[in-house]
């Protein structure tokens, strides 16, 4: 049974609505069963500001079974893995029904982001932390999303990690000087900051 | 099979004459008469008094104290039960059997429970199950075709063709014929659903009915579906229990409640002859009662170092020491070297077990005395333990011997056969003799876990003596059974054989008859607590 026609009635839809803050990217082949997919951070969460990319798999029994999602971008959150980007969400696994669709399973982990169920972790470091002290959850939620999934990031060199860029940048050196002593020795840290002293 | 059906149970009457009238015509039905067609053989304990969904053949003679009343049930019988409980609900309640069904399965088939609740508020019964939302039940069409007057774009598949079969269940949540095909075979086939499919639509809660799956979906998965469907009704229903037994397909119905397994021990015999316990599905356990093998079974498990260290461990000859290997059911020993003759669960000389059998069953007290004087508290809770669960262990260990037994007696069995004027049936003595045999060891396994929680009062000397008589007969019968086969005295041992089995059958019967009298009198007392 051909899902094509669904699928890409369902593309449109996305892109028509405004509203959602989603975009779809789909491949240059013209394939339909796998995409991209990018979300914006809902307002009022440590997410707010960031464009998260999530890898889209569409399995050929789809929509009777649902669609294959996880994080691209590295998420802080207690039901999406810190390692992986796999995501602990009910309507992506027994919840599914084949009225679904690729956007609602989109809205909802944009929802997952401002609610997250801690008692039903992907990620038990994440969920004991967002636990213990979520304030302090908060800000590494805040930190990551600004580094891992910054809109207006520019496109780093090879080896150039944004966590260790963003380091170098809190000690006071100039931003394209430190990409470029990161690019200069792959990613080293010591090394570059010693080059930039 | 009950214990007592000697060996004419071949000639059993499967239809005693005798049996009164009125308990066939009490249940005669047109399913019964399917089952007759079908040929099946199914034996029954007892009249027909309990037994709700069949007919009775019953085997005439008393019941005893430790056997309950059961039938056993093919999946054929088990659609007919499902049929005949849904098509009664249907006709009290005045509804389409397919709702009659999905209420039944939604109160696990508790008729008396779901009609009392129907009778108080049928909406919110309805609602619950999930078989119409509305407070008013409307008459929705099951299958509609679009027409230009009515198009319809399928919500799943997006097609909106003219002319397109589309299919609803009451909540009128409309999809294509195509999509919910598929979805309800993607429900059955792959996610193993039956029971409670519910409407594609999310957050409807409206189960799709039998009529509507055996409608839409094609046959092979309507007959998986049918199967999924007997497993929950067997699963769900407390009276009904799958047959344990590996690739087996008949259910057990038996109504002993959950409550009574205090007090009794409800063994049954399925058609593939496995017998086990309806209470916890184990195999046979009499005459330990449910809690106390679940308790027994635990403490061999946290125990099982020591346990295994004891049965492991290898034995000696008592007298000049050489290894000494059991190769057979049979406790009496003779060393090959030194042809010392003892036995193997006290290691006591086998003179004075012949007799008067050694206190090999009983914990002395006298020597848990010294143990006591000797050894601290802890050490001798453990010995006792040991005392039992050796010979628990014993019985089970031969049990497993007996299997090789079964294949030497049928060499045998052929050997008689040749050498002598005894017919196949003739020879069958041998074999129903070593199924004895094993089911006593089966028996004396448990009668050690059963003694282990006995609190020692009066009354437990007979339950001792009883064990002693049955452990002892039981031995002296496989010791008959090991020996190899003397052409000249093949008679003699037939007869032998034949009175010894009977024997140890009634040994059994009335170490079994009696735990069980106990057990409804409250004659045994144990010192755990049985919750
Ligand atoms: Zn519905
Ligand atoms: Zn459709
Ligand atoms: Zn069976
Ligand atoms: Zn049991």
């Amino acid at each position: 049974m051909s899902n094509m026609k669904r699928v890409q009635k369902e593309i449109l839809a996305i892109e028509q609505d405004k509203e959602a803050h989603i975009e779809v990217i789909l491949p240059e082949d013209g394939s339909m069963n796998h995409m991209t997919a990018k979300i914006s951070g809902p307002v009022n969460t440590p997410y707010e500001g960031g464009l998260f990319t999530v890898d889209v798999s569409v399995p050929p029994e789809y929509p009777f079974l649902p669609p294959k999602m996880k994080f691209v971008s590295r998420v802080y959150h207690p039901n999406i893995s810190s390692q992986t980007g796999a995501i602990c969400l009910d309507i992506l696994k027994d919840k599914w029904t084949p009225v679904l669709t690729l956007k609602s399973a989109l809205i909802s982990l944009q929802s997952l982001l401002s609610t997250p169920e801690p008692d039903d972790p992907q990620d038990a470091q994440v969920a004991a932390h967002y636990k213990r002290d979520k304030e302090d959850f908060e800000q590494t939620a805040k930190y990551w999303t600004e580094v891992y999934a910054n809109p207006n990031a520019e496109v780093l060199p090879d080896g150039v990690k944004p966590e260790a860029l963003a380091r170098l940048v809190d000690m006071g050196f100039g931003r394209s000087n430190a990409i470029n002593a990161l690019a200069e020795f792959k990613g080293d840290e010591q090394a570059a900051v010693e080059s930039l002293l | 099979m009950s214990s007592d059906s000697d060996y004419d149970d071949d000639v059993m009457n499967e239809f005693d004459d005798t049996m009164d009238e009125d308990s066939i015509m009490d249940d005669s039905d047109d399913y019964e008469n399917s089952l007759d067609d079908s040929g099946d053989e199914l034996e029954y304990y007892e009249d027909g008094e309990d037994l709700n969904f069949d007919g009775v053949m019953a085997e005439k003679h008393r019941k005893k104290l430790y056997q309950v009343d059961y039938t056993v049930q093919s999946s054929k019988h088990l659609m007919g039960s499902q049929d005949k409980e849904v098509g009664q609900v249907a006709s009290i309640l005045g509804m389409p059997k397919e709702h009659a069904a999905t209420l039944l399965r939604h109160y696990r088939w508790n008729k008396e429970k779901l009609i009392e609740r129907y009778m108080d508020n049928p909406e919110k019964v309805l609602r619950l199950a999930g078989v119409v939302t509305d407070k008013v039940r409307r008459i929705i069409p099951a299958r509609e075709i679009s027409t230009p007057q009515h198009p319809f774009s399928c919500d799943i598949c997006c097609d909106d063709e003219e002319e397109l079969e589309t299919v609803a269940v009451s909540c009128n949540h409309r999809f294509c014929r195509t999509c919910y095909e598929h979805y309800l075979r993607q429900k059955i086939r792959e996610e193993g659903e039956s029971r409670k499919i519910e409407c594609p639509q999310d957050g409807c809660k409206i189960v799709v009915d039998e009529k509507t799956v055996e409608e839409v979906v094609d046959k092979n998965t309507h007959l998986r579906y049918r199967e999924l469907l007997n497993r929950t009704f067997v699963d769900d229903n407390d009276h009904l229990r799958w047959c344990p037994a590996p690739n087996c397909e008949f259910a057990v119905e038996c109504h002993i409640p959950s409550t009574s397994l205090t007090t009794i021990v409800p063994t049954v015999e399925c058609e593939c002859s496995h017998q086990f316990c309806f209470g916890c599905g184990l195999p046979d356990h009499q005459p330990a009662i449910c809690p106390l093998v679940k308790k027994w079974q635990k403490k061999c498990e946290d125990d099982s170092e020591t346990a295994n260290w004891i049965s492991a461990h290898t034995k000696e000859c008592p007298k000049c020491h050489s290894t000494i290997e059991k190769n057979g059911g049979c406790n009496h020993m003779t060393c090959r070297k030194c042809k010392y003759e003892f036995c193997w669960v006290c290691m006591g000389p086998w003179s004075e077990h012949g007799t008067s059998w050694y206190n090999c069953n009983r914990y002395d007290e006298k020597s848990s005395h010294e143990a006591r004087d000797s050894q601290t508290q802890s050490r001798a809770s453990l010995e006792r333990y040991l005392h039992y669960y050796n010979r628990f262990a014993n019985h089970q260990q031969s049990a497993k011997l007996d299997q090789d037994l079964y294949r030497k007696t049928e060499k045998k069995m052929e050997e008689m056969q040749q050498t002598s004027d005894l017919s196949w049936i003739e020879v069958q003595f041998l074999k129903k003799a070593v199924d004895t045999l094993t089911q006593c060891r089966m028996t004396l396994k448990w009668t050690y876990a059963f003694a282990f929680y006995l609190s020692r009062t009066n009354e437990t000397v007979i339950f001792e003596d009883n064990q002693k008589d049955l452990e002892m007969a039981t031995e002296h019968l496989s010791e008959l059974l090991e020996k190899p086969l003397e052409r000249e005295k093949i008679a003699e041992l037939r007869q032998n054989v034949l009175d010894k089995t009977v024997y140890v059958k009634q040994r059994r019967e009335i170490l079994l008859e009696d735990t069980a009298k106990g057990l409804l009198e409250g004659r045994w007392t144990f010192f755990v607590d049985l919750k």
